[in-house]
């Protein structure tokens, strides 16, 4: 198989002109990464090709959760502890339905975060470095099309579900996610406001009225308006299009709820090419009554993401596709005068799975009560870093930015090579 | 981070008074006389002026022709123009010397006046023109109209507005910096009344640097306030924004290719704030999780008597059922935190070299005293730290402070600065630049005329080169740009939020007020030493009932806190909303700065952008059904004016030939008012609509 280097370096002009024009595409355009088919995505020693990140904004609760202790114990609280398909794995009452797939995930027990404010925590567990004033650091997505080669023709190599706004840190622009608030709502003004016949008239008096000044400047700026237009237009009677309306789809399987929706839409993206599909939820914030806070959040998760795995499986997309769910820290073995549980960065839970992902299995752990890692401790950068190995990127490639400032994937940390089949 | 050597610029300087004869305005009287004077103001029935020896002299208004008469009240109200018409010519004279060195024949075209109407509109108060504004500007027969519309408009609240959209992706203003109810508006707000009061550029970094206190007491403490907790990217930020320097780099470690720059330097240099105290935190022992407290350091606060926390605390508790540990007792938390953050000198504190501190010269943990990274030297005799650096920036003897907001407000009249990227130069970069004398110029000029922003872009409007057409082809990287003209550039998020703004809601937009800011600031501008525990208390009470959201929109403009007016913040022209704007809003579509890192704005287009110009709200509104546009030009008669009618509108240009051609064609076949909205469409889909020429 032809290598990525050899595709991108090896270009006749014509053949380099012809796929930087295909590369000025839809939603997020590249001139400056390569474009690469899907058949030419060398990945050598990996079965990920895509990632569906679920980020649960506001801190879970590793003891009720994916780190529970024993069934009674004064740490859990009210939350009793379940068996799962894994003898020796234990997980907090409301997954039961994962508990019920525990085969397919590796949990990663030994999280540790120096960041305990929410908005540090979070940057780094979906960005790999510190919050900084001075540099904006790219989420997985850009930085994974920077480092594999831009993969789709009209889509998006990444979206986010459940944010209005994305950005692609130092990394170009044209890389940023496309972001999409609504799962039910699709991309943003994807309708025409009058029949096909008055859109393609109006269009075309554009295009007529438009040729006097795009003849006249010699700037990429106008040239770039032209393609984009065309592709706008092209995307708007496309097929591909349909890959952000999830209406058709039977959604039963996920429930209702927004988190459900989006992971349903994330899997229609990545049956359709796209790369890497963030869904970010919130409601984890539990400092006052962890009890109903968790009734009304956790059934949510279970529901959505093995009905994700289950749906991936049967659509031959769970080998590679990873699935992984993080989280900005957990939350204290103590209960508060609330009877909520406050921020825990020293220890909580992260989980992956799919893509080539050892299921079954717990990586690391916390001592009895959830209050410290006792066996390896794993960074965000770590987890970061797991999950770029699984989709074949190399995490110790640097990359500069416009300011000659070096970066890598996953910021410095190791990835998890073991949990890898 | 580059190397620091700068006596290159003071040699360049140029003395204004010695280079450049007065040539004063020339004044005509009914009879045809003529006099060149100094236009000192009116009084009264009177016209007053200076001539050329020095003299003042008094001269009956009615003595003068109609358009000297209207001129006196245009300058009465921005003040006299020879000075800023000779500096222009100036410019444009040293501009041309080197261009003609290098093989240009002059600048380019002069601009026709549509373009002209349409830039300067655009440039100065952030929108196109309307309609009516433009055919205006097109009926004027008066020689001097364009000298007349730069000083309107330079005086019109657009001008503010626009300035402030630059500033605020410059200084990074953010309203919702942190969580728990702790807002900015209040700096923000200081901000826009600081650029509508044209305050000299100098003295609002001064007042910035040096401001103590709550963004009640003193909204510009905002500046110092806006990266607690990270107080040296603070220190960075600062150094790209005033000095053009990034120091960033050695936050960490020596500077790899430049010996001039040692991890050692930066934290001297950032020790100038050193023992600035910004205090997040409620600081009290009942609450040890909190991080960004200041650890066995009592909380300084400017006028305040010590202790007035806690007791106030110990008042809430035994006597309002507060439980700190309670989390339904956040909101009160929340406004003891705001109270509480403010800026103070804390001579307690002491500049630390990090424990990973790799450089030469120091060790980790020992003390660092301030030092400037350039010369000459930070004076430090009996100052505060904050004080000798304000100092030692505003010098006329700095080589940057001045040459930094020069090289900016003349990239934001050419589209192109001088030097870039603005935040981050060598010296070799300043000697090397294609223009090197005429930026010593503006520099000297930006000191002339005292940091007065907007008498210096008056200066940059007014010159030939800035008049003139657009260059046709995009400068490359690697060859120099000579300034024969402006770029063609992609108007700013701004630009183009409010111009749609301006089709579908008219010129209501240029006055309307969102938030501003004071109903939060008059809730903690609080007199400590004569409020009292229940007088704080209720304070707090009315806090608790408008938090959130109606908190930002909430304004008192008597400083009344009992009854604010939440305001209605939708169609605000985008200097007035909230800042930044939300999230998937067109102006974030367009590109608008974040505000995380300085300079962000983004110029690239995206499918986004163009699908919210074809299928977009504001389009439809001028488009669709009941088409505003349609609405608007039943005043002209006949399709071939309001063929024109809707290129003025959208365009602000002249319809060629072929244009109308086609509008025409479009009429015939579908009629008058679907042929104007489909035109309209087709206008403001076609990228000249988004571009400035």
């Amino acid at each position: 198989m032809m290598n990525i280097a050899e595709f991108a370096g090896k270009d006749s002009l014509s053949r380099r002109y012809f796929m930087e024009k295909t590369a000025r595409m839809t939603l997020g355009v590249s001139l400056s990464v390569p474009f690469l088919p899907r058949n030419f995505q060398a990945q050598e020693g990996s079965k990920g090709k895509n990632l569906i990140y679920i980020y649960l904004k506001g801190g879970m609760s590793h003891l009720d959760t994916f780190d529970a202790k024993r069934d009674g114990s004064d740490v859990m609280g009210d939350t009793k502890t379940i068996n799962t398909k894994v003898d020796d794995l234990k997980f907090g009452e409301h997954l039961p339905k994962l508990a019920s797939m525990a085969d397919k995930l590796a949990v990663i027990r030994g999280m540790n975060s120096t960041n305990g404010a929410h908005e540090e925590g979070e940057y780094i567990m979906r960005r790999g470095y510190n919050k900084r004033a001075t540099i904006v650091h790219p989420t997985m997505g850009p930085f994974a099309e920077k480092l594999l080669g831009k993969r789709n023709e009209i889509l998006p190599d990444s979206v986010i579900i459940g944010e209005s706004t994305s950005n692609a840190g130092w990394l170009e622009p044209a890389l940023s996610p496309l972001p999409i608030a609504d799962p039910a709502g699709g991309v943003p003004n994807s309708s025409i406001t009058t029949d096909q016949e008055r859109f393609d008239r109006r269009m075309k008096m554009a295009q007529k009225l438009g040729q006097n000044f795009i003849g006249k400047y010699k700037y990429t700026g106008p040239e770039s308006y032209v393609e984009y237009y065309e592709q706008a237009t092209k995307l708007l009677k496309s097929e591909e299009l349909k890959a952000f309306d999830i209406s058709s789809e039977n959604s039963t399987a996920y429930g209702s709820e927004k988190l459900g929706q989006g992971c349903l839409l994330a899997r229609k993206l990545v049956e359709n090419g796209v790369r890497v599909v963030e869904v970010v939820s919130g409601g984890w914030d539990m400092h006052i009554g962890l009890k109903e806070s968790l009734a009304n959040r956790v059934p949510v998760v279970d529901q959505a993401v093995s009905a994700l795995l289950k749906d991936l499986e049967e659509r031959g997309l769970l080998d590679s596709t990873i699935v992984a769910i993080g989280t900005e820290f957990g939350r204290t073995p103590d209960f508060n005068i609330n009877s909520g549980r406050d921020h825990f960065p020293a220890a909580y839970s992260c989980v992956i799975a799919g893509g080539g992902v050892k299921g079954g299995t717990a990586y690391s752990e916390t001592d009895g009560n959830g209050k410290k890692v006792k066996g390896p401790q794993v960074r965000p950068e770590d987890f970061l870093a797991t999950i770029g190995h699984g989709l074949g990127i190399d995490t110790e490639e640097v990359v500069y930015s416009a300011t000659q400032r070096p970066f890598t994937f996953g910021g410095k940390g190791k990835p998890i090579k073991e949990l890898f089949a | 981070m580059k190397k620091q050597l700068f006596y290159i610029i003071t040699t360049l300087c140029f003395c204004y008074s010695a280079t450049i004869p007065l040539q004063a305005r020339t004044w005509t009287s009914t009879d045809g006389k003529q006099m060149q004077a100094i236009f000192l103001g009116i009084e009264g029935e009177n016209f007053k002026f200076r001539m050329r020896d020095g003299q003042e002299i008094v001269v009956p208004s009615s003595r003068f022709k109609k358009a000297d008469r209207e001129a006196a009240e245009r300058l009465e109200r921005i003040g006299d123009d020879s000075f800023t018409l000779a500096s222009a010519k100036k410019i444009d004279n040293l501009l041309a010397t080197t261009l003609v060195k290098n093989g240009y024949k002059s600048f380019n075209k002069p601009l026709p006046d549509d373009l002209f109407v349409r830039r300067v509109y655009l440039d100065i108060i952030g929108r196109i023109p309307t309609r009516e504004e433009f055919m205006e500007f097109a009926l004027n027969p008066r020689q001097d109209k364009r000298q007349a519309l730069i000083d309107d408009l330079l005086l019109h609240p657009g001008y503010a507005s626009h300035l402030f959209n630059y500033f605020a992706d410059m200084y990074r203003l953010h309203d919702d910096t942190y969580d728990r109810g702790i807002r900015m508006e209040p700096y923000t707000q200081w901000w826009r009344e600081q650029l509508q009061a044209n305050t000299p550029y100098h003295k609002m970094v001064s007042d910035m640097l040096l401001a103590n206190g709550n963004l009640g007491h003193n909204p510009a403490s905002g500046f110092i306030l806006r990266d607690t907790g990270m107080e040296f990217d603070a220190f960075a930020n600062f150094g790209q924004v005033m000095l053009g320097m990034d120091v960033s780099c050695a936050q960490c470690h020596d500077h790899p290719f430049n010996d001039d720059l040692q991890q050692m330097d930066f934290y001297r240099m950032a020790a100038f704030f050193g023992n600035t105290q910004r205090t997040i935190a409620y600081s009290t022992k009942t609450d040890e999780s909190m991080m960004l407290n200041y650890k066995g350091l009592p909380t300084q606060m400017p006028n305040a008597p010590p202790g007035w926390k806690n007791q106030f605390l110990t008042f809430a508790e035994t006597q309002k059922n507060i439980n700190l540990k309670d989390q339904r007792s956040n909101w009160f938390k929340y406004y003891l935190e705001a109270l509480a953050w403010n800026v103070a000198d804390n001579e307690n504190m002491t500049t630390k070299l990090p424990a990973d501190f790799l450089g030469k010269g120091g060790k980790p943990g020992e003390e660092v005293e301030p030092r400037t990274l350039i010369k000459p030297a930070a004076k430090m005799g009996g100052k505060t730290r904050r004080e000798a650096l304000r100092d030692w920036m505003i010098a006329p003897d700095n080589p940057r402070f001045a040459l930094v907001i020069a090289n900016r407000m003349w990239g934001r009249a050419f589209g192109k600065a001088m030097i870039e990227p603005v935040n981050d130069f060598s010296d070799d970069e300043i000697r090397n630049s294609a223009q090197p004398q005429t930026l010593a110029f503006i520099t000297s000029e930006m000191r002339r005329v005292n940091y007065d922003l907007r008498e210096f872009m008056r200066i940059l409007y007014n010159t030939r080169a800035y008049q003139s057409m657009a260059t046709e082809e995009e400068p490359s990287f690697t060859r120099k740009y000579y300034f024969p003209g402006p770029v063609l550039r992609r108007m700013r998020a701004e630009q183009a939020w409010d111009s749609l703004m301006l089709l579908s809601n008219g010129r209501e937009i240029d006055t309307k007020e969102g938030r501003d800011g004071s109903f939060y600031k008059a809730l903690l501008n609080v007199d400590f030493n004569t409020i009292t525990n229940e007088e704080l208390w209720q304070r707090y009470e009315i806090w608790n009932n408008y938090r959130g959201r109606r908190m930002a929109a909430a304004v008192a403009p008597e400083g009344d806190i009992n009854s604010p007016d939440v305001r209605n913040e939708s169609d605000l022209r985008a200097s007035a909303l909230a800042q930044p704007a939300e999230p998937a809003s067109l102006l974030d579509t367009f590109g608008q700065s974040d505000r995380i890192i300085t300079d962000q704005h983004n110029f690239d287009g995206s499918v986004p952008q163009v699908l919210a110009l074809m299928n977009g709200s504001i389009t439809n509104n001028m488009t669709g059904n009941y088409s505003k546009i349609v609405e608007d030009l039943k005043v002209l008669d006949g399709p071939d004016d309001k063929i024109r009618g809707t290129f003025f509108t959208i365009l602000s240009r002249y319809p060629v030939d072929d244009e109308i051609a086609i509008g025409r064609e479009m009429m015939n076949a579908y009629g008058e008012e679907e042929g104007i909205s489909d035109l309209a469409w087709a206008l403001m889909n076609s990228p000249e609509f988004l571009f400035i020429q």
